[in-house]
């Protein structure tokens, strides 16, 4: 078995008292999408964020692409090739659309690369070609959803982290951004996506964790878990 | 649209203001006595590149700084230091305005250093800390500083072997406006720069910045140092101005107040913004007051038994009033830059959304 690009070993992490993650190990390899299933406050996030390195781990190994990333600070782990799309999309909403991608762009000095990289974004998001002069904060939820990834896209990551690219997004565009998020694998990017929306998670996936309270409880191909009983009746509702 | 017909009024209403401010000099001597500002314009400037100094801590970086007259300070009794007869160094003053333009950097670093980490209201408590204990440290040096007297007489720039003396006005005045438009240049090029870039982003959103990759306490150490640079070149000017360092009492509190107030009425992050705070607080500070001053006393109105009578001590009162009513009305400043413009009225767009949905 090939060796993992992300590797999470026995990460325990929280803030103040509180203990988000009780030890979470996690593995995801060049060219896959893997997704981490939970309910709220289960410790998605904080997983993600032990990895961007906004939360420190307070014992167990982040390993990314080969070096030890544990303790980096957030720009460091850009710098590596890690970029993120923070829950609640964080983009910069009193910049333009562009200063917004340009921003992701920020550690890049290949101009002209950049510029063609917009044009790229331009392509994929049109919308955001056509709003390019327009403030961040003003676009629908579901714009700002495409510019946050758009942005983190810019820096030409080894690997994107998404958390809940769903979230108040409206159905139809929720169908396009994972559309493109399946596109962006199929053309080599790997992807670690977290998600409570599970059913549209696994569909794209091609393993999935499920998380509890801090726990990995499960682990195992998408498919499997998407017909797991377990996981249809704690995150797939009963429709299928 | 608007937008463009907007920064064609702003770029020609500054090439109109480059162009009065070039012609002051010449048209000054035809104005009657009373109507003369040339003198007073000095002052504007070096407020000017003050206030530029701290725009780029507070109006790009969000950084809120209440001690920029502590750099300014630096800045002068550097110079004074580096120039003066009674201290071995005897410089020139344009072999001295170098050097002092990196004191004011390195102290803006020392300041950085330990306080970069703090956050809105506690940096803003620090800096203010700072401005007192330059001013303390200052005071009790006397035997260095001269106390109240200064540290005087400074040696004047030189052209071609020519010293400026302080008759030669029009010559320190375009001396003075051209620092100022250098000044102007490096804001502009800082704005766009990488730096500039991160400064902003910081300044919008800090967890954000470093999920960009941008290291937030080298950015922020480069706007503490960049801003104090330029407080202490207003410095080091305002000295060689004068002739003398002035006293500790002349960079006090006031005076990062005055500056404050010069990024925050004129728009902060914007140089036009601030270039018109100064030119506003400026004027208001040492024209209209003074003339004022003048006229009444002509009028035989200035008592010198009650201080009430004279209008410099209202000043602070009137900058007070000026501050309440800018934040009422104008709390993006007079030339806001375009983010802060978007995040104040953001409030208003969507009390009128909210009441145009609850109308439908
Ligand atoms: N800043 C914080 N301070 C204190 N506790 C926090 C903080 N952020 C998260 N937590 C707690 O940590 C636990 C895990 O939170 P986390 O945000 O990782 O959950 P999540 O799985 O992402 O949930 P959601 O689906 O709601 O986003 C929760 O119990 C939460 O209350
Ligand atoms: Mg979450």
């Amino acid at each position: 078995m090939p060796e993992p690009l992300l590797s999470i070993q026995n990460v325990v992490a929280g803030y103040g008292p509180i203990e988000a993650l009780k030890g979470v190990s996690l593995n995801v390899r060049g060219g896959e999408i893997v997704t981490l299933i939970g309910a709220n406050g289960a410790g998605k996030s904080s997983t993600l964020m032990c990895v961007s390195g906004l939360l420190r781990a307070r014992k167990g190994t982040v390993h990314f692409d080969g070096a030890d990333i544990t303790g980096f600070k957030p720009h460091t782990i850009v710098e590596e090739g890690l970029a993120q799309v923070p829950e609640g999309r964080k983009i910069f909403p009193r910049l333009t659309v562009l200063e917004n991608l340009e921003l992701g762009a920020y550690l890049r000095r290949d101009k002209q690369a950049i510029k063609t990289d917009l044009e790229k974004m331009y392509h994929l998001f049109p919308i955001l070609g056509e709003r390019r002069k327009q403030l961040g904060g003003t676009l629908s939820g579901g714009e700002q959803q495409m510019l946050a990834i758009g942005r983190a896209l810019m820096s030409r990551p080894k690997m994107l982290l998404m958390d809940e690219p769903s979230m108040g997004v409206a159905p139809i565009l929720t169908a396009k951004i994972f559309a493109t998020i399946r596109d962006l694998n199929r053309e080599g990017m790997t992807i670690l996506l977290v998600e409570q929306n599970a059913h549209l998670a696994l569909k794209i996936a091609h393993r999935g964790y499920v998380i509890e309270t801090g726990s990995i409880v499960l682990e195992d191909k998408a498919e499997s878990l998407l017909n797991d009983p377990r996981v249809k009746e704690a995150y797939l509702g009963d429709d299928d | 649209m608007a937008g463009g017909i907007r920064r064609a009024v702003i770029v020609h209403a500054g090439w109109f203001m480059l162009g009065i401010a070039l012609l002051v000099p010449i048209l000054d001597p035809l104005l009657p006595l009373e109507w003369k500002i040339a003198g007073h314009m000095n002052r504007i400037f070096i407020f000017a590149i003050l206030g530029l100094g701290l725009n780029v801590v507070t109006g790009y970086t969000g950084l809120l700084n209440l001690g920029i007259a502590a750099f300014m300070a630096i800045g002068a009794y550097s110079y004074a230091i580096l120039t003066c007869d009674i201290y071995p160094f005897r410089l020139g003053f344009w072999s001295a305005m170098p050097i002092t333009i990196c004191i004011g950097a390195i102290a803006g670093v020392v300041l950085g250093l330990p306080t970069i980490r703090l956050r809105g209201d506690y940096l803003a408590i620090v800096t203010l800390g700072f401005g007192e204990i330059v001013q303390d440290t200052l005071k009790n040096l006397d035997n260095i500083t001269q106390g109240t007297q200064g540290i005087n007489p400074l040696p004047a720039p030189t052209f071609w072997g020519h010293a400026l003396n302080t008759q030669d006005k029009v010559a320190w005045y375009y001396l003075l406006l051209a620092f100022l438009a250098l000044v102007v240049l490096v804001s502009r090029n800082l704005e766009h720069s990488r730096v500039g870039r991160s400064w902003i982003a910081i300044r919008e959103d800090e967890i954000a910045a470093t999920c960009m990759g941008v290291n937030p306490v080298k950015a922020k150490l480069v706007a503490f140092a960049m801003g104090a640079a330029l407080a202490s070149t207003s410095g080091g000017i305002y000295a060689a101005l004068f002739s003398n360092s002035g006293e500790p009492g002349n960079y006090d509190f006031q005076i990062s107040i005055i500056a404050l107030c010069i990024v925050i009425i004129g728009g902060m992050g914007n140089i036009s913004g601030v270039l018109l705070g100064a030119f506003v607080i400026g004027g208001f500070n040492s024209i209209v007051l003074d003339k004022l001053t003048t006229l009444l006393q002509q009028m035989g109105m200035v008592n010198t038994q009650n201080v009430l009578t004279v209008p410099g001590n209202w000043k602070y009162m009137i900058f007070g009033f000026a501050l309440i009513l800018a934040m009422r009305f104008k709390p993006e400043g007079l030339l806001p830059s375009r983010q802060l413009k978007a995040e104040l009225h953001e409030a208003e767009e969507d009390e009128r959304a909210e009441n145009a949905r609850g109308a439908a």
